[in-house]
């Protein structure tokens, strides 16, 4: 099997279960299963983190403090006093989208081995620790759920009658490109995650491919660790924009 | 077949990225002066340099799309 084919089916999403429902086959891709670890981890992180919570915060109560009082901060900027609606929504964001865009620097856990021998399903063996955000119905579905909070957001806020009139301010001339922008706004969002995480991922492959051992590790700080956390910052700060913008 | 059609298709996709770095090198330069200029500003004009660098990187990642469109998308022949 040579370097191309590899690519091609470590860049595709595969199915490893399936089950029926209304008649439909409905497969449970190896995307979807990254995703349920990287939420378990997570729901695991948040409980631990949060348990016993004292007047005097000490060490790990300090550490979950800081960040919410970071993202509590990053909303006032952006979006001014209705911010702190929106807080645990681009909070959990941002933690979701960081945990899952450096999850490759965790790859030499044995996941899909330990699933296969626990579960006995055969699929279990292909699954490697590979940054979901790769895949891209997972950042268009992402974009969506953006930019539909977006808007509700500003119906909300400003009312029926409120979020009509933005689209025809300050001219008419403007509703065609203003509708459009909703479009180009999902598409860019979801492209840029998935653009630059999938680049990434394949420079990491290719750097594999020529040299194994202890080159990867110093490219992995830039392409993994460094563009996974740049571009779960700026995904929600472009959303925290689009919010701020659409509240005001 | 045409293989090499397709891969040259595919870099000529990727040149995307000459403009996103000659618009990302332009802002982070004006970006510098500025916060040389006046270092209280820093943490706004970081923002906006940070804005301004994803947008003009956006048209890079399209380029890298299209070409990973061409590459991987089996084209009837």
């Amino acid at each position: 099997m040579n370097l191309s084919e590899e690519l091609t089916i470590a860049m595709s999403p595969h199915g490893l279960f399936g089950f029926k429902i209304f008649g439909m086959e409905i497969f449970v891709t190896d995307t979807i299963f990254l995703m349920w670890i990287i939420m378990a981890i997570m729901i695991i992180l948040a409980m631990l983190l949060t348990r016993n919570l004292k007047l005097v915060p000490d060490g790990k109560q300090n550490a979950a403090e800081a960040f919410v009082e970071f993202m509590q901060k990053f909303s006032k900027d952006n979006m001014g006093h209705h911010s702190k609606h929106f807080v645990p929504y681009l909070g959990t964001l941002v933690l979701f989208l960081a945990v899952s865009n450096t999850i490759s620097i965790f790859n030499i856990l044995p996941v899909g081995s330990l699933m296969k021998t626990i579960t006995g399903n055969e699929a279990f063996g292909e699954l490697v620790l590979r940054p979901p955000t790769k895949d891209i119905n997972l950042t268009v579905i992402l974009a969506l759920i953006s930019i539909i909070l977006v808007i509700f957001s500003s119906i909300r806020f400003k009312g029926v009658k409120g979020w009509l009139q933005y689209h025809v301010e300050p001219s008419v001339i403007l509703l065609p490109f203003k509708i459009m922008d909703y479009f180009v706004r999902t598409l860019s969002l979801s492209m840029r995650l998935f653009g630059n995480i999938l680049g990434s991922f394949i420079l990491m492959e290719l750097v594999f491919a020529v040299m194994p051992a202890f080159v990867p590790a110093v490219f992995s700080i830039y392409f993994d660790l460094f563009d996974g956390f740049l571009q779960a910052y700026v995904f929600v700060f472009l959303t925290s924009l689009y919010i701020g913008e659409a509240i005001e | 077949m045409e293989t090499g059609l397709f891969a040259i298709a595919a870099g000529i996709a990727v040149l995307t990225g000459f403009g996103a770095g000659i618009g990302i090198g332009i802002a982070t330069s004006r970006a510098a002066e500025g916060v040389s200029r006046q270092p209280e500003a820093a943490g706004k004009i970081t923002t906006i340099t940070l804005i301004g660098s994803v947008l003009a990187e956006a048209t890079a990642i399209y380029g890298l799309v299209v070409a990973l469109i061409i590459l991987f998308v089996k084209w009837p022949a």
